[in-house]
């Protein structure tokens, strides 16, 4: 069949070390970061156990909002729920795109959207209750939470921190980090990130230009480390 | 293997003969296969009184399996209330992912698949990058939509590395950097983004820019005699490229001379549009799908709405498998006042017009034939003084291209540019 020999063929070519270059704004500024196929597969267990403990297990359906671009934040998530049995679609993050999100949580089984974000949550309109009421849990960025919640919603925080994925457990009690591949600092209610782990990436106190606060101490979810509130 | 031409030799040059004989193995297999699991199919096969004990050749295939239209599609999701419109084969569960067509038609199509490394849809495009030229270590700059699965999935299986940066509307003056500082050998294009790389192209030299090239792809709609021009004249060959009727993609070899349908994963047919026999190679037909190599939702004898060209001749670069030129949509043919024409005449009379050189334009058409040519055009901003003037010029190029004199609406390209959805403009609207 044509994906099993297309399959091999590339098994047989050499692997670079890098899975793919992305791009964050850090205080204004442009950065670029390089991903390897080690931080990507890390990146995706994190996921994996993030989206466990919301529930996401064979047969749930998800919607993750997200663009190409953004790939090195949300294929990780993506490739989780694919490890998890968990069929997903994408809705891309342009208003004009609203539509695609709108059509899959009322065709399809969706008990989670992963990284809506304001653009798409205004983009559904008079859409926007109905998606909330079919569907159980949502992700949401930080723009797109006081709407949300506005709205009759409850959902989670999902945020890019620079080149790293922030995201609130069931407890919604601030948004976890990996502590294992990134640390957070605050001053003056400004963050800046670090890199803690093996990473292709390695920045040390760098600004992201976003504003909020950090808890550190064991979440009641379990896990230990930096959680970080965002402010809108 | 990264010295060899291609990415799979054997099965990218595989005898016509041998081509044949392993689609009949597969159609033998996937007719009692979808006849028992897709609602839609099971209809389609008992309103025609077929059974699959009728098929036992591909010839009894193509002779006797009814079609599955767009409508046939819709029509089954409507009234079943089941979002696949009777094509999955399978449970919802049994899907690793749910994609789906860019709805710029109309309602998006939902197609499933199931996978755990590689996105099935992208997989045989690995053979069209490596013909390109991509090869392990090479960067690539990623396309902007993800809504067919991750195209970047094919550069990954190549060995090369995705630059995963925006190439949206409005983003490439942003993907040029990018560009400088990572010289990608191929890219992604669209016309919309022509349309950005021809403004930023004035105060740009696009030669240096695209110096790493070994080509662009270009898809989503025509391309233009212009545009292409103008990319060759950056020094990047342009390798247009299509979906195979939702199935998967076919994309130009170095040849250029027709896009390459993956015959292994697709059954292609070209057919009359009106009684759906079999036309000869080289005459116009509409595409018709069938999936080889997906359980989930298999589509089969699918009219695209496509017309094509097609060949099974074996291309000048080696490779066996049917290749075809997409002419045009089904129903694109517009006739205005007893005159005659397709889109593609109004894209090239725009194309004359400085102001509108990037051929942004919408026919606002509520049916085929109608009394008032009415269309929408983008004009550059930067370029018109006065506005009294382009229109004159603009609808003189089109009555000269169409013979009937237009009811022109003039926008700034950025405003009919919102109107896109999924890297293309609809060329054709209601309203």
């Amino acid at each position: 069949m044509t994906l099993a020999s297309t399959t091999a063929a590339a098994a047989a070519l050499p692997q670079p070390r890098l899975w793919g270059v992305g791009r964050y704004e850090a205080a204004g500024r442009p950065a670029y970061f390089e991903i390897s196929w080690a931080d990507w597969r890390r990146d995706t267990d994190w996921a994996r156990a993030m989206l466990a403990d919301h529930g996401v297990r064979a047969g749930s359906g998800l919607i993750v909002v997200s663009g190409m671009p953004e790939a090195p934040w949300f294929d990780p998530v993506e490739t989780a729920a694919c490890e998890l049995g968990a069929p997903f679609s994408v809705g891309e993050i342009w208003s004009f795109e609203a539509f695609r999100t709108a059509m899959y949580a009322r065709r399809l089984p969706i008990t989670m959207i992963f990284g809506m974000d304001r653009t798409v949550a205004e983009g559904l309109g008079d859409e926007l209750a109905g998606v909330l009421a079919r569907v159980p849990v949502i992700g949401a960025r930080p723009d797109a939470i006081s709407l949300l919640a506005g709205a009759g919603g409850r959902p989670f925080v999902v945020a890019r921190l620079g080149p790293a994925l922030a995201v609130e457990c069931p407890q919604r009690a601030g948004a976890h980090v990996n502590g294992a591949e990134w640390t957070l600092a605050e001053r003056g209610g400004e963050l800046f990130l670090s890199t803690a782990g093996p990473r292709a990436h390695q920045i040390s106190g760098e600004a992201l230009g976003v504003h909020g606060a950090l808890t550190q101490g064991a979440c009641a979810c379990g896990r230990t480390g930096q959680r970080v509130t965002i402010a809108e | 293997m990264p010295d060899d031409r291609f990415f799979e030799p054997e099965i990218e040059t595989l005898p016509r003969a041998s081509l044949a004989a392993l689609q009949e193995e597969r159609i033998l297999e996937l007719v009692p296969y979808v006849y028992e699991r897709s609602a839609l199919v099971r209809r389609k096969w008992e309103e025609a009184r077929v059974k699959p004990g009728d098929i036992n050749s591909l010839a009894d295939f193509t002779e006797r399996a009814p079609f599955i239209t767009k409508d046939d599609i819709r029509q089954f999701r409507d009234e079943a209330g089941d979002p696949f419109g009777g094509l999955l084969c399978t449970g919802y569960d049994a899907a690793t992912t749910v994609f789906s067509t860019s709805g710029t038609t109309g309602d998006a199509t939902m197609y499933a698949h199931a996978w755990d490394q590689w996105h099935p849809f992208w997989a045989a495009t690995a053979r069209d990058l490596w013909e390109i030229g991509v090869r392990p270590g090479d960067y690539v700059l990623g396309s902007g939509f993800k809504m067919r699965g991750p195209l970047y999935h094919a550069e990954q299986m190549c060995g090369a590395i995705p630059l995963m940066v925006s190439t949206g509307i409005g983003a490439w003056a942003s993907a040029l950097d990018a560009i400088r500082r990572y010289r990608p050998v191929c890219a992604t294009l669209t016309g919309l983004a022509m349309a950005e790389l021809d403004h930023l192209s004035r105060s740009t030299d696009m030669t240096e820019v695209f110096s790493s090239f070994k080509g662009a792809t270009f898809a989503g709609e025509p391309l233009g005699a212009r545009a292409r021009a103008q990319l060759e004249s950056w020094g990047v060959e342009v390798y247009v490229w299509t979906s195979t009727g939702d199935v998967t993609a076919a994309f130009e070899c170095r040849q250029h001379d027709g896009c390459h349908a993956w015959e292994d994963c697709v059954l292609l047919e070209s057919v009359d549009p009106v009684d759906g026999t079999p036309v000869a190679d080289g005459e116009l037909g509409e595409l018709v799908a069938t999936s080889l190599d997906n359980p989930i939702t298999p589509m089969v004898r699918f009219r695209s709405d496509d017309i094509i060209r097609m060949t099974r001749e074996p291309c000048g670069c080696g490779r066996t498998h049917a290749r075809f030129w997409p002419v045009g949509r089904k129903g694109d043919e517009t006739i205005v006042a007893g005159h005659s024409f397709v889109p593609m005449d109004i894209w090239r009379a725009l194309e004359q017009v400085p102001e509108t050189a990037t051929a942004l334009f919408q026919l606002v058409r509520p049916a085929r034939e109608i009394d008032e040519l009415r269309v929408r055009v983008g004009y550059d901003p930067g370029l018109t003084a006065a506005l009294p003037d382009v229109r004159d010029r603009v609808s003189e190029v089109i009555m000269a291209a169409v013979g009937v004199a237009p009811v022109l609406e003039l926008l700034p390209e950025p405003e009919l540019l919102a109107r896109g959805r999924g890297g293309k403009l609809p060329r054709v609207v209601k309203s």
